[in-house]
């Protein structure tokens, strides 16, 4: 399943496109310069791209960004689409309120 | 690519990445082979951030004290990269005269050591933290401890490592270490042979697979924790919260979301797929214990929910030591839940050991791997 | 805690017919779905499907839902609403929430039924308010009656795009344009036909690249594309809107599948992340199913067939229908299944240039470009002459599996075959009597009825007609042509609104002799 990825590859130079400032991910108003920037500073997975910048993190869980987000990563790589494993999916699907979580029937084993 | 280094590193945690930074800052070429996809995918990823000297075994204080006095304070700057450290103190709090007690005993070999922690009573738990609710009788208060972002810290250190000449490469799957005429020098992948003068295993839990190939065990068992995350709320506090029995741990991020793990109490009898994810009833139990606490949290929102597993070790407390009976191979792994907080001075010691002639900073006899005994 | 013989999530089109097919045969089926009505997207689906009768062809999306709903009631099936599985975990135990509670489950078989999100392309711009999604625009005025603008642009020109643009008309909306950046029309010739007849632009090579405006959006600014899809400088057009809809594809909502441990792919084909699964659902995990737009985008009527598929499956891993009831259901599902997978849009076909149909008559390039047929390519498909009285003018040039017109006609003057693809047929030897059923019957309101001879110097055209205020007999407006532009003044002297039509109105406008086949929409004059 894993596939060996050497962090130290040449992908280019950092290069400022004029759609930088272009609002990738809604939820945590990050950017694509923002996005393109990281996989620069060695961010190569969706999930190290998540965790570093915050895109997907946010109430709809990466639902709007994340084909957005893998686009803009595989172009920067230079690799296919393909190439790149998607984030995670977890519970809960759907934000939930911490009472309404705590309110637990039927939880027994 | 070469491969061949100085150090080879079995390990893209913070350990990892935090021992490569040190190495390669004092020259030393190193390469870190990472297991899963991405690099920080264990522990360093699914931790409750905590960076805390108070409410650890009084073996680890020295450690995580010199680190949180001399590494923490300007990793950000250091790194170029915002961990997020905020130090802000942190509440280790009590609901029954037992936890008191437990709490007392860890605050009383903590003073011992030189670490200002001591016992508050309600009143000045909730002059510190006026969200908390009235079953809190009392806390342990240490106002050096604090919290980070265990992501960004780990992700800063690997960046860092990478800018300044590390080599990581991830999706390799270590399956044996081998000595060369008496010292450990070969890690042997699923296609490829490294070698290295010297080698240190930061696997977590993996560490102990790893390290069979070469002889070699530490009593380390592997338990699920779970934790949640909220979406970001207004301002509350600052402090990093425990509770005596860990019921529950964690703070509000910078980002304003709040950041809790727990556990059902079955964790050890826990049957998995082989993947860390969440049991069906773990987040429900987090959630009502938090809102013991919190009653100002009911609302709140949780978006996501995870696991991970902690390697524990049998006396609670990590492996950071040199294999004296395979030269050549070092060891940092059982940090048993608690090692984001004390992985900056663990790995800045260790890379200091490993550098020919080196001595750490602190002293490290504690977490010799050599170190268990049995009880009779 | 009550474990079910099946669980199925989502109460769409799938999840309906995967409980019916399952509790038919005695499996105990409970069905969770997050919304607070059943039914998924097609209850937002007003317009009629395509297919043949055992599609539900004809009949309005809704309607369909409707009929799912009393189904699964009839057979059993409780169905929970509101009700939102947060996550499925080890031994197909999920956790769902209700109002203020969670509460656990399990299942021996899980179908997985949750359908599509919308996907989003990004221009400068894109985050202002009246940015939306078509699907969302769609819920806003089917489902809760609200319009979701006055002036509105919609991105995307695939059978989403140009079903939603139709619906905004019906709906009061002005749209301004149609763009995409394709070189041809996404989706069905016939949906865009009908809303070119009304007056809209299509924008094809062209690309959004700017949406302007403070608060909300203003204005919009399209160019076009060159090849590569990058904006070509100085072709820019300015639009005056208050809303933009993006209809430029779905994603399939696979999370609960992937938590659960199923092998899971990226397949662009699919429209992204689906689990791995056989062609009847079952994923890499025993006793769990995927159906519907979840397992690969597609459409409703596909979805039925592959929740069956999937209910039937359950039904035989729990025992309750044996190897031999599960093979040949199977197989006339697949055969059914398969029956819509051909023609023009067929997934197989997908990116291929087709020139001609499947009888090989050259595919009418500018219904491709421009939304409608010219005048010589509909000579190209009629293939029939005009008669003396009032005859059917079928203005169908694609191969769609479609074909409530051949069932449609009392006199069986329509003729499409066994094969569902082909293109309608008029026979001449049958007598068209004018009675319009088939006008009304035609999903894609692609029939007319055209009599030359009406009166002297006149021709009738007898036109679908879905919108608010329906013109009255003798109102007085003007014809528009294929493209929406007047033609020629115009008379409604008959309007029929039958309830066997279900709301498609026919409205017979009088046109001058040489408009009979030009004139094709109709707008009446506004009266003070």
């Amino acid at each position: 399943m894993n596939k060996e990825n050497n962090r130290f590859q040449d992908i280019g130079e950092f290069i400022p496109e004029p759609d930088d400032n272009i609002i990738i991910c809604r939820c945590e108003e990050i950017t694509k310069g923002e996005i393109r920037a990281a996989v620069h500073d060695g961010m190569y997975t969706i999930t190290e791209i998540r965790r570093y910048l915050r895109c997907g993190m946010g109430l709809c869980q990466g639902q709007t960004c994340s084909k957005l987000v893998k686009n803009i990563v595989t172009r920067e790589q230079r690799i296919s689409y393909s190439d790149l494993e998607p984030a995670t999916s977890r519970a809960p699907v759907r934000p939930i309120e911490m009472k309404v979580l705590g309110n637990e029937i039927g939880g027994t084993r | 690519m070469n491969h061949t280094a100085d150090v080879i590193i079995i390990g893209g945690g913070i350990i990892g990445c935090a021992s490569a930074y040190y190495l390669i800052k004092k020259g030393l070429s190193v390469i870190v082979l990472e297991g899963s996809s991405n690099i920080g995918d264990g522990g360093s990823s699914r931790n409750g951030g905590g960076v805390r000297q108070s409410g650890r075994d009084s073996r680890e204080l020295p450690m995580v004290m010199w680190g949180i006095k001399n590494l923490w304070p300007n990793l950000s700057e250091e790194l170029g990269t915002d961990v997020e450290y905020v130090q802000r103190g942190n509440l280790r709090l009590g609901k029954t005269k037992k936890h008191l007690d437990i709490l007392q005993n860890l605050t009383d070999k903590a003073v011992a050591c030189g670490l200002d922690v001591r016992m508050i009573d309600a009143n000045e738990v909730r002059q510190i933290n006026s969200y908390l609710s009235e079953e809190v009788i009392g806390a342990s208060w240490c106002p050096t401890d604090g919290h980070a972002n265990p992501m960004a810290a780990t992700l800063a250190y690997y960046k860092k490592a990478r800018e300044l000449g590390a080599k990581f490469i991830t999706g390799v799957e270590v399956k044996e270490i081998r000595k060369i005429k008496g010292k450990a020098r070969q890690v042997v992948t699923q296609n490829k042979r490294y070698e290295g003068d010297k080698i240190l295993v930061a696997a977590g839990h993996d560490s102990r697979e790893i390290l069979a190939s070469i002889g070699i065990d530490v009593p380390i068992q592997v338990l699920k924790m779970e934790c949640l995350v909220t979406e970001a709320e207004p301002y509350m506090f600052e402090q990093m919260l425990g509770t005596a029995e860990a019921d529950f741990y964690g703070h509000q991020t910078k980002h304003g979301s709040f950041v809790f793990g727990g556990s059902t109490g079955m964790e050890a009898f826990e049957k998995d797929d082989g993947r860390p994810i969440s049991t069906s009833i773990g987040a429900s139990c987090i959630c009502r214990g938090i809102m013991k606490y919190f009653p100002a949290l009911s609302d709140a929102k949780i978006v996501r929910s995870w696991a991970g597993w902690i390697d524990e070790c049998v006396d609670k407390i990590p492996v950071i030591s040199p294999i004296q009976e395979v030269p050549g191979l070092y060891l940092a792994c059982g940090f048993t839940g608690h090692g984001f907080g004390i992985a900056p001075g663990a790995a800045y010691n260790i890379a200091e050991l490993m550098v020919e002639g080196g001595q750490p900073t602190v002293d490290m006899a504690a977490f010799r791997y050599d170190r268990f005994k049995a009880k009779i | 805690m009550k474990r079910y013989d099946l669980i199925i999530i989502g109460a769409g089109p799938s999840g309906l017919s995967s409980a019916i097919e399952a509790a038919k045969r005695g499996l105990s089926v409970a069905i969770f779905d997050e919304n607070s009505r059943p039914g998924g997207q097609l209850f937002k689906q007003i317009h009629k499907f395509f297919g043949s009768k055992e599609h539900r062809a004809k009949i309005r999306g809704f309607h369909i839902g409707e009929q799912l709903l009393k189904e699964a009631d009839e057979a059993g099936v409780i169905v929970r609403l509101s009700t939102t599985v947060i996550g499925i975990y080890k031994d197909k135990e999920m956790v769902v929430r209700t109002e203020d509670a969670v509460e656990h489950y399990k299942a021996d078989t899980i179908i997985v039924a949750t359908g599509a999100t919308e996907n989003m392309v990004t221009f400068d711009g894109w985050t202002l308010p009246g940015v939306v999604g078509a699907g969302a625009a769609q819920t806003m005025m089917n489902l809760y009656g609200i319009k979701p603008g006055n002036k509105i642009m919609m991105l995307g020109s695939g059978n989403v795009g140009l079903v939603v643009s139709f619906q905004l008309l019906q709906a009061g909306c002005e749209v301004v344009a149609v763009v995409d950046a394709a070189p041809e029309i996404g989706g069905y010739g016939v949906h865009a036909a009908k809303i070119a007849r009304c007056g809209i632009p299509f924008y094809l090579s062209h690309t959004i690249v700017k949406a302007e405006g403070e608060d909300r959006v203003k204005r919009v600014v399209i160019s076009e594309v060159d090849s590569s899809f990058k904006p070509i400088e100085g072709t820019e057009k300015y639009f005056e809107v208050d809303t933009i809809c993006m209809a430029v594809g779905l994603s399939p909502m696979s999370q609960l599948l992937k938590m659960a441990g199923c092998k899971m792919e990226d397949n662009p084909i699919k429209g992204g992340q689906v689990p791995v699964c056989n062609k009847y659902g079952e994923t890499s995990i025993p006793g769990i199913y995927a159906a519907g737009d979840v397992s690969g985008i597609e459409e409703a009527s596909s979805a039925m067939i592959e929740g069956r598929m999937a209910g039937i499956l359950a039904a035989h891993h729990l025992g309750y229908c044996n190897e031999k009831e599960k093979n040949e259901q199977l197989a006339v599902l697949d055969k059914n299944l398969d029956s819509l997978r051909q023609g023009m849009f067929a997934p197989k076909n997908k990116g291929k240039k087709i020139e001609t149909t499947e009888e090989e008559i050259p595919v009418a390039r500018n219904l491709l470009k421009k939304g409608f047929l010219t005048e010589e390519e509909v000579e190209r498909f009629l293939r029939v002459s005009p008669g003396t009285g009032v005859h059917p003018v079928i203005e169908c040039s694609q191969n769609i599996p479609c074909n409530p017109c051949q069932d449609s006609c009392p006199n069986h003057c329509i003729k499409i075959g066994e094969k569902i693809t082909s293109l309608p047929v008029i026979d001449k030897d049958n007598k068209c009597t004018g009675c319009g059923i088939c006008v009304a019957s035609c999903p894609g309101q692609a029939i007319f009825l055209v009599n030359e001879n009406f009166k002297e110097g006149f021709a009738s055209v007898t036109l679908p007609y879905e919108f608010l205020p329906l013109p009255v007999k003798g109102a007085k407006g003007m014809a528009l042509g294929r493209n929406g532009e007047p033609m020629c003044e115009a008379e409604v002297v008959e309007v029929k609104s039958v309830k066997f039509y279900d709301h498609t109105n026919l409205l017979m406008i009088k046109v001058p002799k040489d408009m009979a086949l030009k004139a094709r929409f109709f707008k009446a004059d506004t009266v003070i």
